[in-house]
């Protein structure tokens, strides 16, 4: 009696074996056996625009009713993990939102014979979002919107304080008036801290650039990052933390800033436009946004998202199809209107955003003064995945006080090969 | 006595050993396969012979590391060994509420790294920490354990003896129970006792089981990952940034899949070593 027993368990667990190695469930049709195709979409949200993409497939589906979409939420870190997993196991998804094309550049569809005439298509962006699109040359990503770096800050505890924010073009602080008046309402108001700094090497370069200086040469195969701007903007940036106008905590013990801003603790912070609407859900207090400071000039950082396809995509035709349809200037609008985002086209002024109106003309402010220079730079997608990380650490052992920031950037040009390939 | 049919052992076998070989054993082969070869992920893998290994062992940053996961692990596995014993010889001694206080110091095995690490990480903040508001109600300045390189690395190497301790506990239990009375009874009427008895039974009695878990130490702390990187992130300043997070980086953030595969062969090569020298230095565990 045991035996026969023993042999239906083996049975059962072979059998679970079995079906746990076997494929998953087809997510869609086929296009080849049927009429519908499904869209397999990697997508990842940092605040509402996954619901207006949602919309905005609807939409499509109802002019086109052959196609469905698959609309795979994946969390930002996981992006390019995903992708590549999916690649190289013969599964590539049709459609992916991503903010680096460089990390899977190999992978990705070359749009210029898509798209009619590249030069045509790239006319319609705005020159801030063009170096996004391309890879060594070669168009190969859509842009579908901008970000820019920004201030927000604590209404409340400026009051208190006795503080005025720049509330027009005409009167935006300098380094010193920005510091001063931060340390200012962290003295005389209720916030614990001054500044919430992001720890981030693209927030940090807001500086570099702010002073005239920029990381990589025009043509960006050599380091410019130990010259003297982006020195000075580490001087600045070690002041504002020796002040404790930006606690250490953020750099050099990793606390979440979102969380020290939101929370209260903090009088500003030094963030992006993509932060909006998790502060207009998610902080009960009055908060606004107002222009970063200026040094030689004034710089945002310009960055952005872009919807890519795949060489090895099974239903391309469709999938290019749709981002013509997505970055058409009509659904472009409603999607950066109602996910408060800035647009990449050239040809859509004067939004009126589903919300804080006011905070996005300030960012989009800060874009239009933005040289192009920080698209340049952060579109460097051969060196700047290695340089950034050189960035985080050097700034860190600066901070630290292990480095002068001359040493600091020294080391990054030393300990880099830009330019030896 | 023969079985009347041999195949069924291995049948019994067969569900472990599948489930082994397709997510552990090709994994394995294919990541030695891929640590002769540039390969980014995507496009098809070159092979470029011993050119990842040569990149690594000539890379200071690799070296420094190495060195840094090393004092890691020779400060956890010690403590983490010391601390398990003396619960469990506590555990053992028949004390009231022994029970309540092994569930008590399991708990923290039950929870994923992940969830340590995140907890730990709110505990710990320098400015909104739990541990320095309380500093802070006794005057004291606000310390940095997780911004400062010396503070971060002592707050990982508690936090994980926290995390792991109950575990290995629970091992060293088991072989005290093993141990027989007999021994104890005859060591007290020769008038031997509690430190004799425990440095002239426990100890020896116990040197497989110690062994082993200084071997399971060793191998899990070498590896150690998840716990680091959401207590610390690897910082600051790559202060807590150890073998394996190196490795993720090096592959998943750098999309450097040959060097990110030659860089755990390396750890395998280096794990089997210092396993095969532990286990000759006690002569395989033997009482």
């Amino acid at each position: 009696m045991k035996k026969p027993a023993a042999m239906i368990a083996m049975g059962v667990l072979s059998g679970l074996v079995a079906a746990g190695c076997s494929g998953g469930e087809e997510t869609g049709q086929d296009s080849s056996s049927g009429d519908t195709v499904t869209l397999d979409v990697i997508w990842f949200s940092d605040g509402n625009e996954g619901e207006v993409f949602k919309e905005i497939t609807e939409d499509y589906k109802s002019e086109n009713p052959n196609v469905e979409f698959n609309i795979i939420e994946t969390p930002y870190d996981d992006i390019y993990n995903r992708i590549r997993t999916r690649v190289s196991g013969g599964d590539a998804p049709d459609l992916a939102r991503i903010s680096n094309p460089g990390a899977v550049s190999d992978a990705l569809l070359r749009l210029d014979g898509e798209f009619g005439n590249k030069e045509e298509f790239y006319n319609q962006l705005k020159p801030s979002a063009r170096p996004w699109a391309e890879v060594n040359g070669e168009f190969v990503a859509v842009p579908t919107d901008l970000t820019a770096h920004g201030l927000y800050y604590n209404k409340e505890y400026f009051e208190q304080a006795g503080v005025e924010v720049p509330d027009s073009t005409e009167d935006i602080w300098n380094w010193s008036e920005f510091a001063d008046a931060i340390e200012k309402v962290k003295e005389n108001s209720d916030a614990r801290m001054g500044l919430a700094y992001d720890m981030s090497p693209s927030r940090y370069s807001t500086l570099i650039y702010q002073n005239g200086g920029r990381i990589f040469s025009e043509d960006g195969q050599s380091l410019k990052i130990n010259e003297s701007e982006s020195v000075e903007a580490l001087e600045y940036f070690n002041e504002l933390h020796e002040r404790e106008i930006i606690p250490q905590s953020i750099w050099l013990g990793g606390e979440n800033p979102n969380s020290l801003f939101r929370s209260g603790q903090a009088a500003a912070h030094l963030s992006g436009n993509w932060n909006l609407q998790n502060y207009s859900d998610n902080a009960d207090f009055e908060w606004g946004v107002t222009y970063m400071p200026q040094k030689a000039q004034r710089s945002s950082v310009a960055g952005g998202k872009q919807m890519v396809t795949f060489k090895d995509s099974e239903h391309k035709e469709e999938a290019v199809k749709f981002m013509k349809y997505f970055i058409s200037k009509e659904q472009n609008k409603k999607y950066v209107s109602e996910s408060l985002f800035i647009s990449p086209r050239s040809d859509i002024e004067n939004i009126e955003y589903a919300a804080e109106t006011e905070a996005m003309n300030i960012f989009n402010n800060e874009l239009s003064v933005t040289p192009e220079a920080t698209a340049e730079d952060w579109s460097n997608f051969e060196y700047m995945p290695d340089v950034e990380q050189k960035i985080t650490e050097n700034v860190q052992r600066t901070l630290d006080g292990a480095m002068t920031p001359q040493e600091a950037m020294d080391s990054i040009v030393e300990s880099s090969d830009v330019g030896s390939e | 006595m023969k079985s009347e049919k041999p195949w069924i052992p291995y049948a019994f076998l067969l569900p472990n050993a599948l489930i082994f070989g397709i997510f552990v054993g090709l994994p394995a082969v294919y990541g030695i396969v891929y640590s002769f070869t540039e390969w980014n992920g995507i496009s098809s893998a070159t092979f470029i012979g011993l050119e990842n290994f040569k990149t690594i062992l000539t890379d200071s940053e690799f070296w420094t590391m190495l060195f840094r996961t090393l004092i890691y692990v020779i400060a956890v596995v010690p403590l983490t060994v010391v601390c398990a014993l003396g619960l469990a010889w506590l555990l053992t001694r028949g004390l009231k509420g022994s029970n309540v206080f092994r569930a008590i110091f399991f708990l923290p095995v039950m929870i994923s790294f992940i969830v340590a690490g995140l907890i730990w990480n709110w505990i710990l903040q320098t400015d909104t920490g739990l541990i320095n508001y309380i500093l802070s109600l006794v005057d004291i300045e606000p310390v940095g354990w997780l911004s400062n390189p010396v503070f971060a690395n002592i707050s990982v190497i508690l936090v994980t003896v926290w995390n792991r301790v109950g575990f290995f506990m629970l091992i060293f239990i088991a072989g005290l129970l093993n141990i027989s009375p007999t021994l104890y009874e005859a060591a007290e009427i020769d008038g031997a006792g509690t430190w004799k008895k425990f440095r002239n039974i426990t100890i020896p009695m116990l040197r497989p089981i110690t062994l082993l878990v200084i071997i399971l130490c060793f191998i899990e702390f070498f590896k150690t990952f998840a716990l680091v990187v959401s207590l610390t992130g690897g910082g600051p300043i790559n202060a807590t940034r150890y073998y394996v997070q190196y490795t993720y980086d090096t592959a998943f953030g750098m999309g450097e899949f040959g060097l990110g595969s030659a860089l755990s062969l390396i750890l395998f090569v280096i794990m089997g070593i210092v396993t095969l020298i532990q286990w000759k230095v006690s002569n395989g565990g033997r009482v």
